[in-house]
């Protein structure tokens, strides 16, 4: 089975406008734009993670944290794609994600990501005990996003030990202190979220060999497997024996959306590991998957035929080290 | 039509030793009048609903309440409510729950909403675990727009 863990899921809600007009000019108060087009979906790493998987046949289980009237649309909207929801409800709202899609930039947005509710004490108790029983019957867990407030920065750690006990492979894709904090729990592995700054404690991580050097510290670390963004359309892979490179062949005029991009990566790889394929295919897979997301109006990829279409422009370089 | 494939894959449920308190405000949240327990390994062990609830506050007007002969005083229900809050939920619930198998037909989980008078059912799986659960309000969706009877030959 796999868990993916969503601690502070979101609606992400997309708009597309004709024009912005950006920026306001001097004297302009305000400026409505129209949206011809907008759409909601249920949102947050872990959450994207299995409504891929769930397009691709493959079923996990989400975790996390839901609150009020939100909450409720972000279940319906999990449960319609397929995926098993175990979730604690808390008070409050589920925090929405608005992303603004600028028609002058070719795929990029402007955001704006709510904080989210806190989640007290008592939730995350009984969080904790729902948590143990599902990893202990789970072969992948899946950490990923932003931590709400009211859970320490060590909360993944404590996951990933949790995972690490029941022999689980833990996949951690998030950022800052917590990614930091969750790398000695041995994860399985590692992506860092950049998106906030190329940077991974105090390292950068713009360069190859500057990812390269990251990589080997979160593999001292205890990380089996280091994944990070390279550029806009590649990415890198540190495992101790080679170093992997990672490319789509795309230009970027045929992206349209990068809002979980990142997400079918992970998703793409982790349904062809769990099915037993070499880590080349699957990378390429993963990989494939991003690209057909990034193609996409959508957050991401619907089907498998569109994911395969775009096998051909991946292109997965080993590099093994001097 | 197989059970497994008109459930719904919610997983909300509350331990054997979750208080009465907590599983109020589960039910409110979720919107589920009824819901699973389970146990500490984490198979299902019973279900517990509002009227399970109720009868537990007030047992000697709850055979009463089909009739509209006494209304309870709210201030005593309200008082007994408080003391059994911190009661677990394995107290109250109902052991030995009517469950779904994910293989069971359509119609044998219709029979069960009709002839149990229940809202929704849990499916668990051979293992005992939770998978999702049934609502007559899905099937009745289903059939009110053909889809069920389209598969039927």
């Amino acid at each position: 089975m796999i868990i993916t863990v969503t601690l502070n899921p979101a609606l992400d809600k997309t708009y597309w406008v004709d024009e912005t007009h950006l920026p306001l000019s001097v004297g302009e108060e305000d400026r409505i734009m129209r949206a011809h087009r907008s759409l909601s979906e249920p949102g947050g790493k872990g959450i994207n993670v299995s409504v891929l998987l769930a397009r691709l046949g493959m079923e996990s289980v989400a975790m996390g944290f839901l609150a009020g009237h939100t909450g409720q649309i972000v279940l319906r909207g999990i449960l319609s794609e397929g995926v098993s929801a175990n979730f604690v409800w808390i008070e409050g709202e589920t925090r929405t994600n608005a992303a603004l899609m600028l028609p002058e930039r070719q795929a990029a947005s402007l955001k704006v990501h709510e904080e989210g509710p806190t989640v007290p004490a008592r939730a995350v108790e009984i969080f904790l005990a729902k948590y143990r029983h599902a990893v202990a019957r789970a072969e992948y867990v899946v950490l990923g996003g932003r931590l709400p407030p009211g859970l320490p920065d060590d909360f993944y750690h404590q996951l990933a030990l949790i995972a690490a006990q029941h022999n689980v492979k833990t996949v951690l894709h998030t950022g800052g202190f917590p990614l930091q904090e969750a790398i000695s729990a041995g994860p399985y592995l590692v992506k860092p979220d950049i998106r906030e700054g190329a940077v991974i404690g105090d390292e950068a991580v713009s360069t190859e060999e500057e990812i390269i050097s990251a990589g080997h510290h979160a593999l001292d670390r205890g990380a089996k497997m280091f994944l990070v963004s390279h550029h806009v359309t590649g990415d890198v892979l540190v495992t101790k024996d080679a170093v992997w490179e990672l490319d789509a062949r795309v230009t970027l005029s045929e992206l349209r959306n990068l809002v979980g991009a990142d997400d079918a990566l992970v998703g793409g790889l982790l349904y062809q590991l769990k099915k037993g394929e070499d880590l080349e295919s699957a990378l390429k897979f993963g990989m494939a998957a991003a690209l057909a997301s990034s193609e996409a109006e959508e957050k991401l990829v619907r089907s498998r035929q569109a994911i395969d279409a775009e096998m051909e422009r991946i292109e997965v370089r080993k590099r093994t080290p001097r | 039509m197989k059970a497994h494939e008109f459930m719904r894959k919610d997983l909300t449920s509350v331990d054997a030793e979750t208080p009465i308190s907590e599983v109020i405000y589960v039910m409110e949240q979720s919107g589920l009048s009824s819901l699973p327990v389970l146990d500490d390994e984490g198979t299902l062990v019973g279900v517990i609903s509002e009227r399970d609830i109720i009868r537990a506050a007030l047992p000697s007007y709850f055979d009463m309440l089909h009739s509209t002969a006494i209304l309870p005083n709210l201030n005593q229900l309200g008082r007994s409510l408080e003391r059994i809050s911190q009661r677990p939920a394995s107290e109250f619930m109902a052991r030995d729950p009517v469950v779904v198998r994910p293989s069971d037909e359509d119609l044998q989980v219709a029979q069960l909403f009709i002839r149990r008078r229940l809202k929704q059912i849990p499916v668990a799986n051979e293992a005992g675990y939770l998978v999702g659960v049934v609502r007559r309000i899905d099937l009745l969706n289903q059939l009110s727009r053909g889809g069920i009877l389209r598969d039927r030959r």
